[in-house]
Formats: C-alpha cells, structure tokens, sequence
C-alpha cells in the first residue's frame, strides 16, 4: 500500500456501515448548521452575512463559527446545511479557483466558482450537504447566487438560505431596494439575519458580514453581538485538592539545553 | 327465597337495582367520595379492584406500548424505569432483601436515590423492578388487602396468599402494559418466605432470587456464597456484596445498596451503601464485612498487570 | 440504539491561561455491561498534544493508528514537530476523507501551539465523525455525556486558570457530568499540559 493515497472520498467502511444500518443501527447525526445565511446587491457591490451558530440536533455545539468562507479575494461564500460538507465543498472550490486564476492569468469570476460548485454538488446527487450563497465582484461586476444542494442555483438581487432563511428573506423583501448605500447595505443584511438569530431556533448568538467591492473585501467577524453573556457575579473555582486522585505521573520536557563540547573526542 | 339464584339473575328486582346502581355510579365518573377519603387515593375500591380508564382507540395496547415502549418509540413520552438489581433470599435467620438504587432513562442517570424496597407492613417487604409507578401502586395496594384480611380473620396474612393476591392482580391486567417483577418477601406461620411475581402472571415460590437487568451479576455472588445455615451477618454481607456486584458490572445499576432482613418478629432496616465507597473502602464497619474494598483493582493493588508494584 | 453509544466513553478539553487539559473516562462497556476500567482512549500525538477519541472502540485503535502514520509522515516530509492546528486539520481531512462511511470517533485535540513571535497559546479543538472542526477558546465536549458535559462545563469554566486550579474544574466537571450518564464513568484521567511538562493524573472517581 502506497502512503500516498489518491484524492477523492474513502468508502472502505461502507460494507460495516450499511451492515449495521440494516441491523437497524442508525447512522449517527452530524453537525449541522441550523443557520440563517443571506446576501444582497448594493450600488458597489455586495454584503454577505450569516448567523454563528453550529448545532447537534437540539445542542448548540459551537457559539461562534465562521460560515462565510473564503474563495478568493474577491469573492466569498455563505454556507448552510451539513457543516463539514459546506467546509470542505468551499475549500475545495476555493483551491481549484486559484489554480483556474493562475493557469487563466485573469481576475477570478463568481459564475466560474458557481459552476464549479454546482457541478461538484450535482454529481453527489444532494448527498454533500451543501446550501450555499455565493457572492463577490469580479470584472463582470457584482454578482450573486444561491447554490442548492443538488446543484441548481439561482441568480437574484437579494437572498437568504437555511432554516432563517423566512425570517430574514421577510426583511429583505419589505426593506431592500436598488442602489443602497454601503452602510445603508450593511444594517439591512444586519437585520435580516437577527431576524434569523431571533425568530429561528436553528440560528443564534452573533452576526458575520463580508462587503465585497471592486476596491476590496471587508470581513466583518461578529459585526453585531446581541447575545453576549453577562459576566458572572461570583465564580465555582474549586479549592486546591477537591479532587480525590489514585496516581500521579509527571513528564517534564527538556526546555532548555547547554552543549558542552569536549576536547578529546573519540573520532578512531 | 333463593338468594344465590337471586345473585345470578338478570331481571329479579336486585339485579335491576344493581344494574341501576352501576349506570349512577358510572355517571358520577371519576372520583367517588371515597377517593379523598381514607382510602388514599385507592377510591376505586368501592367498586372492587380499582378500574383504569383505557384510551378510546382501536387497539388501546398497541396504543400504550407505541408511547411507552423505547423499542416502538425512542422518544416515548413515558420512560419506563428498565435497568435494576433487586434481591431476595430465605435462610435459617429469616429473608435478607437487598437493592440498588439507580434509576436510568435511556443512558440518562435520573436517579441515585431510588428506595426500590416497599415496605408493605411491618412483616412484608416487596422489590421494584420494571415499572417504578406500577410497582409501588400495586404493592401499596396490596399493603391496605393484607390490612383488610387481618382485620377480617384476626391474623396476618401469610406470604403465600399476599402474593397470590398480587399475581391475581396483575393477571387481570395481562397484556395491557404492567411492567413489574417482584419479590414478596416476609416471615408467616411457616417460616421465612419469599415469593417471585411478575407482570406476566408468574408466581415462583423459592429460596432465592435476582430480578432486574443487573441480576446475572448478583445471581453469580449469591450462588456461590449461599448456603441455607448462613449467620445473620454472613447472609446481610452475601447480600451487600451481590447487590455490589451488579451495581459495579451493570451500567444500569448502582449508586447505593438499600438491605432489609426479615426475621420473625418483622423487618429490619440494616443499612444504605454507597457503591463506590464499598468498591474502595468496604461497607464499613459493620458485622460480616471482611474489612477493605471489594474492588478488584483494590484487592489486587500492586499485584495484577494492569496496575503493577511501585518499580 | 446508537453505534456511538455502544461502547460509551467521554472526553472533554479545556483551555486555561498557557495551559490546556484534556480528560476522559476509562470505561469500555459492551452496551449495558461494563468491560473493562481501564481502557485508554487518550494519546499524545507528540509532547505538547494529546487527541482523545470517544466513540465505538474498533475505531479507536484504528484511528489512533491511523494518525500516528499521518502525523510520522509529516514529521518526516516537514522535518518538524506537527503543530496543534495543522494537526487538528490532518484530523479533520482523514475523518471528511471517509465522508460516505465514517468512523465512528468524534475526535478532541487539546495542545499547546507556538505564536510567530516565539510565545506560546493554549489550543483546543473538537469535530464531529465526519471531521468538521469546533474551535472553540473555552472547552470542547464529546461522547455519551457531551450534553452533560456541556452544561456542567458552561457553568464551571472560567477563564484563565492555572495548571492546577484547571486540574480541579475539568477533574470535577468530569466527574460529576459522568455520574449522570449509564455510559460512562469507571475511573478516569486527566491530562494537564503546560508549557514545559505533562501532569497525568488518575482520578477516584465513582465505580458503578
């Protein structure tokens, strides 16, 4: 066997998998994110946003994630649905858009990463996970697009996606209009997804944004943060030796070292 | 006039009042009166065995297993108590009862304290297996019929009949989801006694049983230590030692260890263990325990591979 | 009955200020029959960071044999000790590598990592059985009693704790999360990790 394995998924424990699915075990959840994600046109440009929550089943599993990733420069996208597929599905694309830019030579487009995503997606048939907003602005302009994940994608001047998306698309369609400001842009897509982060169970704590126009990408981490907790009044600290321990091991490394070199050294 | 015809019958006047009497008594729904009265909640009895109201479906078992039973339904609304280890034995000094007390729903610890031992008179003990609610309704139930037995025959009950009372009990209620398995245990006219019953209907007269997910573990203690001319303290350490355990090996059995002996002039309440406590310290001092931890990492300390001397 | 739950086990990781513990339990359990008190399920990948892998214990020993491979070839091709992030990604790819037929291990790193400027920061990291990656700066929670975890970790931790004071907060949010979960329990360890020594220490913890 080879150390170096060929790209592409493993299926080696599929047969002790699907065996035990037909012995009725079901196979266990993963994390997902419940997510309200979202992205408009604005006169320069466009602004992403999305929610910071990660669930497993009814537990937040993770307060403050990043769901807007990374493309290129110029171009980022929302994530939704099964977190590790949206990760993967996006760093993968992510990678092939930059060796596209270098073979190309040219600036990156968004309906470049589009296709390549849906055609990822379509060929999985829906199995990866993956619902997403793509947006960025490349020589064509601004552009943005919401990817399902069966591979078919919408172009539209405002969306939202993920179990938030109702909340969030009710703001955009009784506030968003043509030609907004940037800050203007921005507090619209900040409300959209606190309406997810408020009204949708799925979606919680912090608000991201990304503005991206022809002079460069902003990414806002937790623009917005409504859900802080307050700081605690008094603490639980444990008094040194609460705890009852049968054995004790300490490894203590070398930190530092002094190399004395001797004279005679036995070299025959 | 033949009164025993007359009981029979299904026209005679007294039928007609009887049959009168049943139609205002279902009327009045509910409670009777006597609900809230001395009866404590065991209101039913005015009618003889208290009645439970079934749900109006088709199939009112299938029903009531769909959202009891955590094979039909994982998320059943009612989490019957499954995992337990409760045990009984007879020997020359009257019976010794021991239990644990961990209550689990699924995986879920719900409870460490669990009194799983109903004290159902001064010379009757019952265990809880199974059904927590169904267990101490039936065997309360049963505690106020062996009052009402004494009162009638001025003398107690014997062990036999309290428990062929209860199977008789449950019998009538077969299939319609009861989950108990119980040991009756006492001192009567002949002797020690105890007395297995289940929500089958089973009834097992005998000198020794485990009942509960955890009773493979105390079987195998118990076996091996068992012999009908145990000591008192040698049979209430049997007992701790076999409920330790189960409550050790089961995941679904611990915490604590609740003993009770019987012997002729009623039960004794000998004692509570914390399990893990036994495991690295012993019961403590009490008589019959051999001094130090009943853990096997305890009693092989520096001598086993896996937890080898000091080099 | 889940596949995740059929040998039990838990493991949780906190950060403190330059040091990081990670701690789990040491039940092997056949569903409801408990196994074995002393079944590891925490190992150092190198000196500065420990991976714990909760979940069905075949896949335990795979894993963990599995990285140690990785982590041996990286060393090799890097001619360097493997940091805690790009160790925490090697993980995630190997278990996204097997979206389609999973282990089933829910992998926590808990290490010490170097900063560019010569200092050094506490590091911590957990992912779901399909590898996607919980970075969290406070703890992270996984196995059969990750919920309790989750709530007694959320009302104990506190930020910047010493080597020590750490000890006794993961020590008793273990503990007493484990006490209420069938699955787990049997003993346990903890592993305290600074920047110059690894304290390791078995708890008494409840045996039943």
């Amino acid at each position: 066997m080879s150390v170096y394995r060929s790209p592409g998924f493993d299926f080696s424990n599929s047969t002790r998998n699907n065996f035990l699915l037909n012995k009725g075990v079901p196979l266990p959840k993963a994390t997902s994110t419940g997510t309200t994600i979202v992205g408009c046109v604005f006169k320069d440009g466009i602004v992403l946003g999305a929610d910071t929550r990660a669930t497993e089943g009814p537990i937040v599993a993770d307060k403050n994630c990043e769901k807007i990733h990374f493309i290129t420069e110029g171009i980022r996208c929302c994530g939704a649905g099964t977190a590790a597929d949206t990760e993967f599905t996006t760093a993968l694309i992510s990678s092939n858009m930059e060796l596209h830019a270098l073979q190309s030579g040219r600036k990156p487009r968004v309906v470049t990463a589009m296709t390549m995503l849906k055609q990822t997606l379509f060929r999985y048939q829906g199995h990866i996970g993956a619902a997403l907003v793509l947006g960025g602005v490349d020589p064509t302009g601004p552009q943005l697009f919401t990817i399902h994940p069966h591979g078919s994608t919408d172009k539209l001047p405002y969306v939202t996606m993920g179990s938030g998306s109702l909340a969030a698309m009710a703001v955009f369609e009784s506030k968003w209009s043509a030609n907004m400001e940037r800050q203007e842009a921005l507090d619209l897509v900040i409300l959209a997804i606190s309406a997810g982060i408020f009204n949708d169970l799925g979606s919680g704590s912090n608000v991201d944004a990304c503005i991206i126009t022809a002079d460069g990408t902003e990414m806002l981490r937790n623009v917005d943060m409504p859900n802080q907790r307050v700081q605690k009044e008094r603490d639980y600290k444990f008094r040194r030796g609460t705890t009852a321990w049968t054995k004790e091991d300490v490894r203590k490394f070398v930190v530092e070292e002094t190399v004395t070199s001797t004279d005679e050294m036995d070299t025959s | 006039m033949n009164s025993f015809v007359d009981q029979f019958s299904t026209h005679s006047p007294t039928a007609q009042l009887k049959r009168a009497q049943k139609l205002i008594a279902a009327e009045e729904d509910d409670y009777s009166d006597a609900a809230w009265g001395s009866q404590a909640g065991f209101g039913g009895m005015i009618k003889g065995i208290p009645a439970f109201k079934v749900p109006a479906v088709a199939d009112p078992t299938a029903f009531l297993r769909l959202h009891t039973d955590d094979h039909a339904d994982p998320n059943c609304r009612i989490k019957i108590q499954h995992g337990t280890t409760t045990l009984a034995f007879r020997f020359k000094g009257g019976v010794i009862v021991a239990v644990d007390s961990r209550a689990t729903a699924g995986s879920y610890v719900a409870s460490g304290t669990v009194k799983k031992v109903i004290e159902i008179n001064p010379y009757l003990l019952g265990t809880m297996a199974g059904g927590a609610a169904d267990c101490q309704f039936w065997e309360t139930y049963l505690g106020m019929h062996c009052r009402l037995h004494e009162l009638r025959n001025r003398e107690r009950i014997s062990v036999s009949a309290a428990s062929k009372y209860l199977s008789n009990l449950v019998y009538s209620y077969k299939g319609m989801g009861l989950s108990m398995g119980t040991m009756i245990c006492g001192w009567d006219k002949t002797g020690p006694a105890v007395f297995y019953v289940d929500s089958d209907g089973t009834r097992l007269k005998g000198d020794l049983f485990s009942v509960g997910s955890g009773s493979t573990f105390a079987y195998g203690v118990l076996d091996q230590g068992y012999r009908w001319d145990l000591t008192d303290e040698e049979a209430q350490e049997l007992g701790r030692r076999s409920i330790f355990a189960a409550g050790h090996r089961d995941a679904m059995s611990g915490n604590t260890c609740n003993l009770y002996h019987v012997k002729e002039e009623g039960w004794d309440f000998i004692g509570n263990y914390d399990i893990s406590k036994m495991y690295y310290e012993g019961p403590g001092d009490v008589p019959g325990a051999p001094g130090g931890g009943y853990g096997y990492a305890i009693r092989t300390e520096g001598r086993s591979a896996a937890n080898p001397p000091p080099s | 009955m889940s596949i995740m739950e059929y040998n039990g086990g838990s493991v949780i990781a906190m950060a403190g200020k330059d040091c990081v513990a990670i701690a789990s339990d040491l039940r092997l359990g056949n569903q409801m029959l408990s196994i074995s008190s002393n079944f590891q399920r925490v190992f150092p990948v190198t000196d500065r960071i420990y991976i714990g892998l909760p979940g069905l214990a075949t896949d335990v020993t795979t894993l963990r044999e599995r990285f140690r491979l990785r982590v041996n070839m990286y060393t090799i091709k890097e001619e360097r000790e493997i940091e805690p992030e790009a160790f925490t990604h090697l993980v995630s790819s190997t278990l996204y590598e097997h979206r389609f037929g999973p282990y089933f291990i829910s992998p926590v790193v808990a290490g010490i990592s170097k900063t560019p400027t010569g200092g050094i920061k506490p590091f911590i990291a957990a992912t779901d059985l399909i590898g996607c990656i919980n970075f969290a700066k406070d703890f992270v929670v996984s196995g059969t009693a990750s919920s309790k975890l989750f709530g007694v970790a959320e009302g104990l931790w506190e930020p910047d704790l010493g080597p020590e004071d750490l000890f006794e907060t993961i020590s008793q949010t273990l503990l007493n999360a484990v006490d209420r979960d069938a699955f787990s329990g049997w003993g346990a360890v903890v592993h305290v990790i600074t920047k110059d020594q690894v304290i390791t220490r078995k708890l008494k913890a409840r045996m039943d």
